[in-house]
């Protein structure tokens, strides 16, 4: 539809724009820059949160302690009955003697602990450990245990454990984790409405500033799309320069800040997230860069340029 | 070449620019309007490059019916008709050359045509060897003369000249009416407006005379008369 050289003179005219409203364009370049880098972090950020909480999680186990003198036929009874539950990934048997090389391997500094059992009097109780897919919702499981005909293997004291206080720890991290993302978002949200408008008002001023060349470019016969070209390349180009800098930016900050972050959250998966997916990090910015732009300036041509 | 039957035009205030205008305009006729201001001469220099529509009535001009061209069209019926101004319209932060280049870039010319056409019509104009000009270092009567270069540089039937003597001193003036002549024995149809008196006499060529939106007199070798 458009031939190459009217394409090659619009850009020329716009990239002539650009540069002689260095200023605006700054501006406006700059406020493109803070929301994509605002975008692209806070998805990094969301990646990273999720697939740390998915690891902690992942970490809960519903511990079934059992009498010792549950049968291994019964055990076994109760094992199936819960693999076969809604909610459970998989059940492991750890014996009485599996619990005292565990707890022994975990206690192997404290020579007093050590002491206080031994194999002929193992206090330790066998159980049943499950995974369960979602741990919010361990309901099922606890109802299989609780009835009646598997009640009476369960140990008196503590019969069930979700790995001790962990759930509760693991709430509030899902919780602060839920109010970070949101907060990401809600930010990305408002910086792209705040670019929209900066893109819009300098397109506004520039279209101000050209009027004259607006109407010689009318006057010699200039068709509309050749005349609203250079302002939406123009404003493309915000979009594509900030697109660049906030790469740059994100990628330098987050990969020689992950390894500092590495006790708190996944940074394996950001690193593999920006390295590995470079090529769709970079195209999905420059796409969202391209389109604030444009979208904006032709909202702000349809309104302000009267052809 | 240019029919206008009965042509009016009201603009949305209710005032009536022309009002049931005829005027039939032969190829390489050149012919001048007179009028006082606010007669209609601009709007029938608008109505021509369709910077305006007429409320009602015919306009032909080259055998196109005006009512049948689509919006999406309009540039390239301007690109049929070159038009001249008063206050010249040039572009100032580019040079002659370019100037009169843009006129071609905008219509999709190809460089090679563009490097063609561009010195043949400044030498036309007179303005060979002021290519790197900026307009603000040109006279005003070199001035015009890149508005001229500009609107001949794709060949258009159609010159309209609106005033174009109107910020020049006398001597420039003429030198512009001569180029329009040049233009004119070239095979331009040639529609000037002005207010000089002493050129309208002297021209001794067709010359319409408009007020409040009507042709009050049309004569060949006419006189100003106003």
């Amino acid at each position: 539809m458009i031939n190459p050289l009217t394409a090659a003179r619009i850009t020329k005219t716009g990239l002539h724009n650009f540069a002689r409203n260095a200023w605006l364009s700054t501006a406006a370049t700059a406020v493109m820059t803070i929301t994509l880098t605002l975008v692209a972090v806070s998805y990094v950020a969301t990646v990273a949160l999720n697939s740390t909480i998915k690891e902690v999680v992942g970490k809960i186990d519903v511990s079934v302690y059992l009498k010792d003198s549950a049968t291994p036929e019964q055990i076994k009874a109760l094992k199936v009955k819960l693999e076969q539950t809604d909610n459970v990934q998989g059940v492991t048997l750890v014996s009485k003697a599996d619990a005292l090389k565990q707890y022994r391997e975990q206690n192997k500094d404290n020579p007093k602990l050590l002491e206080a059992v031994n194999e002929t009097d193992n206090p330790l109780p066998a159980s049943l450990q499950i995974k369960a897919k979602d741990p919010n919702k361990l309901d099922p499981i606890t109802a299989v245990v609780n009835q009646p005909e598997y009640k009476p293997l369960l140990a008196e004291r503590e019969p069930i454990s979700y790995s001790g206080d962990r759930k509760a720890t693991i709430d509030r991290i899902i919780q602060t984790s839920n109010f970070f993302k949101a907060t990401g978002l809600a930010a990305s949200v408002v910086f792209v409405i705040i670019s929209t408008l900066i893109i819009f008002n300098t397109i506004r001023m520039a279209i101000f500033t050209r009027r004259e060349e607006i109407e010689i470019m009318k006057l010699v016969g200039a068709t509309n799309w050749y005349i609203r070209g250079p302002f939406i390349f123009e404003a493309a180009l915000y979009g594509i320069i900030a697109a660049f800098i906030a790469i740059a930016f994100t990628y330098t900050v987050i990969l020689n800040g992950a390894p500092k972050l590495g006790n708190y959250v996944d940074t394996a998966i950001i690193v593999s997230l920006l390295k590995d997916n470079a090529l769709v990090v970079v195209l999905a910015l420059l796409a969202l860069g391209i389109l604030i732009g444009t979208a904006s300036s032709m909202v702000a041509l349809k309104r302000y340029l009267k052809l | 070449m240019i029919l206008f039957d009965r042509v009016t035009k009201m603009y949305p205030n209710k005032q009536i620019a022309l009002s049931g205008l005829n005027l039939h305009i032969q190829p390489k006729e050149f012919v001048t309007i007179v009028g006082a201001s606010g007669a209609g001469k601009s709007t029938l220099i608008k109505l021509l490059t369709r910077e305006e529509v007429q409320s009602s009535g015919k306009i032909i001009v080259g055998g196109l019916d005006y009512d049948t061209i689509v919006y999406k069209n309009v540039p390239h019926l301007r690109r049929r008709i070159g038009v001249v101004f008063q206050d010249f319209k040039l572009l100032p932060s580019r040079n002659v050359y370019e100037n009169v280049a843009f006129a071609l870039e905008v219509a999709g010319a190809s460089n090679r045509e563009i490097k063609r056409s561009v010195p043949r019509v400044l030498q036309l104009v007179g303005l060979s060897g002021k290519e790197k000009n900026f307009p603000r270092e040109l006279s005003g009567g070199e001035r015009q003369r890149v508005a001229i270069a500009r609107a001949l540089v794709r060949q258009p039937k159609i010159l309209v000249a609106d005033e174009p003597t109107g910020n020049l001193d006398p001597g420039n003036a003429w030198e512009i009416i001569e180029l329009l002549l040049k233009i004119n024995r070239f095979g331009t149809t040639v529609l000037l407006t002005t207010h000089n008196k002493e050129i309208v006499n002297a021209l001794k060529r067709r010359v319409i005379t408009i007020q409040r939106g009507r042709i009050i007199k049309d004569e060949e070798q006419g006189k100003y008369a106003l």
